[in-house]
């Protein structure tokens, strides 16, 4: 226990609040296991769970605030009265949580922190009965909503350091980074807010977590919540004496910026962005009032979003639904919000046309652009992306979002996208689809992509163990697993503060952890020959390519580098 | 321009645009479809009597509208309207005397009379590119083309020229002559491009002439490739007479060279992404049992006679295809010779 000083006052009111919760919770039937999280109930615990059960409850924190998982069965059966105290109690702790990351924040890196607070969060539990503890578990890990926030990660080397038992696995952590992409494994992912200096806003903290959490997912909405956040990180800027704005109000934002890409590596679209937020900010005369200055920027911020993102989005969305004939089949991968956008337009305008959606793991993004186009209307088909050479038999088009287009034309893209556009122009198959991307000019960049190993971004390779629950008719599964682990569940006692946090959302999902403990790669790091990658993002050759249809008009991917050097000139 | 003075002499008459634009390209064997759409448009707007910006906008959008409509083919006359509508709000939005604060009679007139310099350029174009094309034309060497372009009939004939360099090449062309014959009423028309086969054999340019489907059996014996355009579409690619496409296919598969010669006027606002992308109807693959056919000749007779040449005639003559940019070499233009890439970066140019 690195960190002890700070974490002394924060036991007692977490503990006090979550008490409570986990009896209101236990209604829920849950058929979940315990994770292994919840592990010790003193404040001497083991860093490593410590921070995985700090980790589940910013999940939560994040996931309960943006997405509420829809209700099911077992929500219901809440009496009203109940679902209040519930609602109370995971206030409560919500509250003690993060007076407690405040406390331990000032002092300690990551590591500390997050080990005094999920000392918390176990020494609240520890009286809660073994049905409480497990609802806490996988309360914790719905929330996050398909991903695997509450599954361990791999500590950092500075994490590794700190704490007393993460010395060995530092070593291990080597072993599993794949070598081809070494060089991507450079930062972890920020889990905590704790350490992140005291003069990053509060938005900025809570935009880092849920871009962190896939919250906030996507190029366009990072950079439009990006944009935003910052907006109020203007609006409670004031100048500190001796400097004047247009000097200090850089640097100051650049600690923000830093924050955020801890948090997760900015996308191009929120470096262009910013780009244009620091030119903007530079070009202010010292002598312009600041309040003056501060009202340029909103407004500069505003009129950002609406030129490239929202009203470019209309025009794109208008140009591209022009493409889509009556009896064409959409063929589409992941949810791109653009691609949605222009699906529906056209579906608007009458067109009948069907569309296929073919999606993949871990983040399974295209689950609710399905939802969506069916809820319209629309006939969808939904199938993953081994199912690929099947759904682009039937196609006529493709149509794919960006994260971004390279000044070599290539498309920067989500992982499989590639496999997509490939697929669609297999010529030996019989199979020549026009592949037609949709992009805003503000996710073009000068960077040129040769493959998708120089540049790239690898995420928690634990999104990929878990599974989705699968409906199983024949039994419980694997009874043996689900005994021992609810045994030791009962031994450890689990964190019910997270458990009061995420009580809500302990209905949706609760499935999910089943498949955990059941996965066969679950341990994966203390296995040796095992090396799990998860990578974030493909690059598609130019040739794949037919078309780019911008804000600007539609254009061959050759022209992105003209119409980027245009854009960026105005 | 005989075409336009008497159509201005009846003024009285409302202007009719599409008389107007049939007209001119009747008149005048040089001019492109483009060009006789500015023309048009010209001679409207010395028509209207708008006073206002948003009139005229509005007049010259309402007219372009009603021309595409009762072309069969608007892709190539499209070029030439866009064109001049972005080129007329872009003088509009110009701040100074011919702005929108300016007296709106000058802005007219200016107007016109920059319309009628666009329509000298244009005309002016095809001699720019003829000089830039001349130096493809190598000695020796055996030129393989297509339809009725007047920009490759005057690229060829200028490099058979004295008069267009310092010595005349020798060269040899593969004219390839539309299998007009096969129309039961185009049987006495004479095919597409015969007039050029003529002038270049008065320049002693040795000319042989073989159908469209002698293509692959020719193409041996060529060392390139030239065809005209009727548009440039955005991505590169061209929209030309049908059967342009199967020649790139092929000078494609034979690796020999394929250039496109074309006027800047000519480069359309337009993606298809294939051959069935394009915004016009073309009946071209007509799937018909016996039944149908009996049908029709059934229909044929009862109908009146002037539905059959309208329907008729854009399948049997106006018909084209889109040639996509990746069978292109690079396109002769006024602007320079430019790679099917560079025809984006061009048009964004012109539009933004």
């Amino acid at each position: 226990m690195t960190s002890s000083t700070p974490t002394a006052p924060s036991p007692s009111p977490a503990a006090a609040a979550a008490a409570p919760a986990s009896t209101p919770a236990s209604n829920t039937s849950s058929s979940s296991k315990p994770s292994k999280q919840q592990q010790s109930s003193s404040q001497s615990q083991k860093p490593k769970p410590a921070n995985k059960s700090k980790d589940s409850a910013s999940a939560a924190s994040a996931g309960g605030a943006a997405a509420a998982a829809p209700a099911d069965g077992a929500t219901a059966q809440l009496t009203p009265a109940e679902l209040k105290k519930r609602a109370k109690a995971e206030k409560a702790a919500r509250r003690a949580r993060e007076r407690a990351e405040r406390e331990s924040g000032a002092a300690g890196g990551p590591g500390g922190a997050g080990s005094s607070a999920g000392g918390g969060a176990g020494g609240g539990g520890a009286g809660s009965s073994a049905a409480g503890k497990k609802d806490g578990g996988s309360a914790a890990g719905s929330a996050g909503g398909g991903g695997s926030r509450q599954l361990p990660r791999r500590g950092s080397a500075q994490n590794a350091s700190q704490t007393g038992g993460g010395s060995t696995k530092h070593k291990k952590t080597d072993d599993k980074n794949v070598a081809v992409f070494g060089h991507l494994y450079g930062q972890q992912r920020r889990t905590t807010v704790a350490g992140a200096g005291k003069e990053v806003h509060p938005a900025v903290l809570a935009l880092g977590l849920q871009m962190r959490d896939y919250v906030v997912c996507g190029s366009s909405a990072r950079c439009v919540a990006t944009l935003l956040a910052f907006k109020r990180v203007i609006e409670a800027y004031t100048t500190p004496l001796g400097t004047s704005l247009p000097r200090h109000l850089t640097t100051y934002l650049s600690h923000q910026i830093t924050y955020l890409s801890t948090c997760r590596p900015l996308s191009i679209s929120q470096g262009n962005a910013i780009r244009a937020l620091k030119l903007a900010i530079s070009s202010i005369d010292p002598s312009t009032p600041e309040a003056e200055a501060k009202a340029f920027l909103g407004e500069f911020i505003d009129s950002f979003i609406r030129e490239k993102i929202t009203v470019a989005d209309q025009v794109i969305a208008s140009s591209a639904a022009q493409k889509i004939q009556d009896g064409d089949v959409i063929v589409t991968f992941a949810g791109s919000s653009i691609v949605k956008q222009t699906l529906l337009l056209a579906h608007k305008q009458g067109k009948k046309f069907r569309v296929s959606i073919i999606d993949s793991r871990p983040l399974f993004e295209g689950k609710s652009l399905a939802r969506a186009l069916a809820n319209a209307g629309l006939d969808v088909q939904y199938s993953l992306i081994h199912g690929i050479s099947h759904a682009i038999k039937a196609a006529s088009k493709v149509f794919l979002g960006a994260h971004a287009m390279t000044s070599n034309g290539r498309l920067y893209s989500r992982v499989g996208t590639a496999l997509v556009a490939m697929s669609a122009k297999e010529r030996a198959g019989g199979v020549e689809v026009p592949v037609i991307v949709c992009c805003e000019t503000v996710k073009f960049t000068d960077r040129v992509a040769l493959d998708s190993i120089v540049v790239n971004e690898i995420a928690d390779a634990d999104e990929l163990i878990t599974a989705e629950p699968m409906q199983q008719l024949t039994g419980l599964p694997d009874p043996v697993a689900a005994a021992t682990a609810s045994a030791a569940d009962a031994k450890k006692g689990g964190g019910s503060k997270s458990a009061a946090a995420a009580a809500a959302n302990a209905a949706a999902e609760s499935n999910t952890l089943t498949q955990n403990v059941s996965s066969p790669l679950t341990g994966w790091k203390e296995s040796a020959n095992l090396q799990l990658l998860n990578i974030m993002y493909d690059v598609t050759p130019a040739e794949y390519v037919d078309m780019v249809v911008t804000e600007m008009g539609s254009l061959p991917p050759s022209a992105v580098p003209i119409v980027h050097r245009m854009s960026t000139n105005m | 321009m005989a075409a336009a003075t008497s159509t201005s002499s009846d003024v009285a008459k409302p202007f009719d645009i599409v008389a107007t634009y049939n007209e001119l390209l009747r008149s005048d064997p040089d001019l492109t479809m483009p060009i006789a759409a500015i023309e048009a448009l010209v001679l409207l707007l010395t028509h209207s009597p708008s006073s206002t910006i948003s009139e005229t906008l509005d007049l010259l959008e309402k007219s372009t509208a009603h021309l595409k409509q009762s072309i069969p083919n608007p892709i190539g006359l499209s070029a030439g309207t866009d064109l001049f509508q972005r080129y007329l709000i872009t003088t509009l939005q110009r701040p100074g005397q011919l702005g929108p604060a300016g007296d709106f009679n000058a802005i007219r007139a200016h107007l016109l009379s920059n319309g009628r310099l666009f329509i000298r350029r244009a005309k002016e174009s095809r001699d720019k590119i003829a000089a830039f094309g001349r130096g493809f034309v190598r000695d020796g060497s055996t030129v393989l083309t297509n339809g009725g372009s007047r920009v490759v009939a005057s690229l060829l004939q200028q490099a058979a020229g004295e008069k267009g360099g310092p010595s005349a090449v020798r060269f040899r062309v593969i004219y390839v002559l539309s299998s007009a014959k096969g129309d039961v009423e185009g049987s006495s028309a004479e095919p597409e491009g015969m007039e050029t086969v003529r002038a270049l054999r008065e320049k002693g340019v040795p000319v042989a002439t073989i159908p469209e489907s002698a293509v692959a059996y020719s193409l041996g014996k060529a060392d390139m490739v030239i065809v005209g355009a009727e548009g440039v579409v955005e991505n590169g690619g061209i929209v030309s007479r049908m059967g342009t496409y199967q020649i790139g296919l092929l000078a494609k598969a034979m690796g020999k060279p394929f250039y496109v010669v074309a006027e800047s006027h000519k480069f359309v606002r337009l993606y298809p992404l294939g051959q069935y992308d394009l915004p016009i109807e073309q009946r071209v693959i007509d799937f018909k049992t016996e039944e149908d056919v009996a049908d029709e000749a059934k229909q044929q007779e009862q109908q009146t006679q002037p539905r059959t040449p309208d329907v008729k005639s854009p399948d049997s003559h106006d018909s084209v295809d889109y040639t996509p940019p990746h069978l292109i070499s690079a396109l002769i233009t006024d602007s320079g010779v430019l790679t099917p890439s560079a025809v984006s970066e061009e048009l964004i140019k012109i539009w933004f």
